[in-house]
């Protein structure tokens, strides 16, 4: 089905402030001519088309209130509110620091190891809880989507919006540690917006692509949080890409975080960047969301119908 | 006058499956897909495994009309809703809407109990399509025609069912789109409350925008629609005036009602259906 919105219809509504608020308003509704061509078309539903941008654009406001709903009846419902985005990924780094660090002493190319992990978990964190979370949104949302029309994608889309807020707060702990390790800040840490921003494209591709098929296949919301944490293992998270043998970097590198965490731990901690691996990231990130958002667009015309 | 909703032969097919199948696991979908390829293609031809929930329906709406659309339940004004809405896809057939649309098919969707009245003022409005610039323009008015007073800022979990819907519905009836979809929405708070919102959608209609709204209410019907619209399960049917598509809605019940009943209470079922209509059309002769 296509749809337009078409922006050229302006209609002027001057409307006055009503005296009395119980009293309607009698002002007579300023009806301008009907515009020559339909502002929305609605049409039988069409086979492979991306997502439309400009929808998005035209609805950013509820983007906007969809993100700041979570946010507002996260802090309304937790006690700790706030400090669980930092707990989370301080817990993880206390919890592998003394079994990896203290234990099994994983090597991490002579940075303190705590502060390795945390380069590390703080993105990884984003990433895990950006997808996991998008990829229920859809569902949990059932109720909006089956009453009110909007571009679908904005529900998936503010659930990664919502996650990078709680990455930008948790990033204040790494720039304690580094200043509390005094790690001296490079030039290289201009690339970490960057490599940010990647890293929320991916973490987006994924959770479009897993949002629209679990709406018709549940089994992805059980099969994904033990993808989630295999990965965590195939990733350059509790332990250094250089781990990795020599003639299997190159299978190591399809991972697309391998080049994006590798990468931020780098920006962050001068440890020089692995450019191959971030370019191959970045080419299977690009076609992972153009793919993403054909499939889901494909699928949103059923949303309604299925979920 | 050009019309500003026009709708042109839209039918909705729902495939529904075989009944061990409605609700498809992955690993349903690639056993099946392995067993039976060709069984998927099939299934789509087969008149057993969908349901038509509109017929090749047409019609046109000029701008300013109330129009009420009737017919029994599973009968597809829903759907036609939804399609208008844009929350469903049609399966075939074209509309073109000249103007904004707003739809309110559910009182209070999107609001969150944890949020204040005033927080879920702005959340819904903005999920009914409203900007924020409107929603703020309107807020006192909002507030004002919910009467909840004092209550704006506690958590609407801790709201009367009453005052909830109350606040729900001043919020969509504040939207200002050239055509208003509504989905039993009158069927909210009590009688004065009511009153109020069948007030404010003759306002609505005032200032010469469009509604559509679909009730089982005959008196609400009959009161404010200049058009009325029946579907037959899917199809379309529309009278020479409100007044005998209405009579023709109620037939249409009475037989379906009088339908199951053993002959002994068939006559008192009778005779009860006929005082029904009488009482009806007694009351829309009194309203026109």
């Amino acid at each position: 089905m296509a749809i337009s919105e078409n922006s050229s219809l302006s209609v002027s509504r001057q409307r006055e402030a009503s005296g009395s608020a119980d009293s309607f308003r009698e002002n007579a509704y300023e009806s301008s001519p009907l515009p020559l061509t339909p502002v929305i078309k609605i049409r039988a539903a069409k086979r492979w088309t991306p997502i439309g941008l400009g929808e998005i654009w035209a609805h950013r406001e509820l983007l906007y209130f969809l993100v700041w709903r979570d946010l507002k009846v996260r802090y309304k419902q937790t006690l700790l509110g706030v400090s669980w985005i930092i707990l989370q990924p301080i817990l993880m780094t206390l919890v592998f620091a003394v079994f990896l660090g203290k234990i099994a002493r994983v090597p991490s190319d002579s940075v303190p190891y705590v502060l390795f992990l945390y380069a590390g978990l703080l993105p990884w964190t984003f990433f895990t809880n950006a997808v996991a979370t998008s990829s229920h949104s859809l569902i949990a949302s059932a109720e909006m989507i089956t009453k009110v029309y909007f571009p679908r994608a904005l529900v998936p889309l503010a659930a990664v919006l919502v996650r990078l807020s709680d990455f930008v707060v948790a990033s204040v702990v790494l720039v304690v540690l580094m200043l509390y390790y005094g790690r001296p800040f490079t030039r290289a840490i201009l690339l970490a917006p960057f490599l940010i921003l990647h890293l929320t494209l991916l973490a987006l591709g994924l959770g479009l692509l897993f949002a629209a098929l679990n709406v018709k296949y549940r089994d992805i919301g059980t099969v994904l949080p033990v993808l989630l944490q295999l990965w965590l293992f195939a990733s350059p998270v509790i332990y250094p890409a250089s781990l990795v043998p020599p003639n299997w970097q190159w299978v190591y590198a399809l991972n697309p975080l391998t080049g994006i965490i590798g990468g931020f731990r780098a920006a962050f901690l001068d440890l020089g960047f692995d450019w191959r691996s971030l370019l191959v990231s970045f080419a299977i990130t690009i076609v992972l969301l153009v793919y993403a958002s054909f499939v889901f667009r494909r699928m949103e015309d059923e949303f309604a119908d299925v979920v | 006058m050009r019309p500003i909703v026009s709708v042109r032969n839209l039918s909705k097919t729902y495939r529904i499956g075989r009944l061990r199948n409605t609700n498809p696991t992955l690993r349903d979908a690639l056993v099946g897909a392995v067993n039976s390829p060709l069984s998927y293609l099939r299934q789509r031809d087969d008149e057993g495994t969908t349901l038509q929930a509109l017929r090749d329906v047409s019609f046109a709406v000029e701008p300013g009309e109330v129009v009420g659309i009737i017919g029994r339940n599973g009968a597809g004004k829903s759907t036609l809703l939804k399609i208008l809405a844009r929350i469903v896809k049609p399966s075939a057939g074209e509309v073109d809407i000249y103007g904004r649309v707003g739809s309110l098919l559910q009182v209070g969707t999107g609001f969150h109990p944890d949020l204040t009245g005033r927080e879920n003022v702005f959340l819904n409005g903005a999920l009914l399509g409203m900007k924020s610039q409107e929603i703020k323009r309107n807020f006192d008015e909002i507030v004002a025609f919910s009467e909840i007073g004092k209550f704006l800022d506690t958590a609407v979990k801790y709201y009367s069912s009453g005052m909830y819907l109350r606040l729900a519905f001043a919020i969509a009836a504040h939207l200002e789109p050239e055509v208003l979809l509504l989905d039993e929405v009158l069927a909210v708070g009590d009688e004065s409350f009511q009153k109020k919102c069948r007030e404010k959608i003759k306002a609505v209609s005032r200032d010469e925008r469009t509604v559509l709204f679909v009730s089982h209410n005959m008196k609400a019907i009959a009161d404010l629609c200049g058009r009325v619209l029946l579907i037959r399960s899917g199809q379309l049917y529309e009278g020479t005036d409100p007044k005998s598509t209405i009579a023709e809605y109620l037939d249409e019940v009475a037989a379906a009602e009088a339908r199951p009943c053993d002959s002994g209470s068939n006559a008192i079922r009778s005779a009860d259906i006929a005082r029904r209509k009488s009482d009806i059309a007694r009351m829309i002769s009194n309203n026109t």
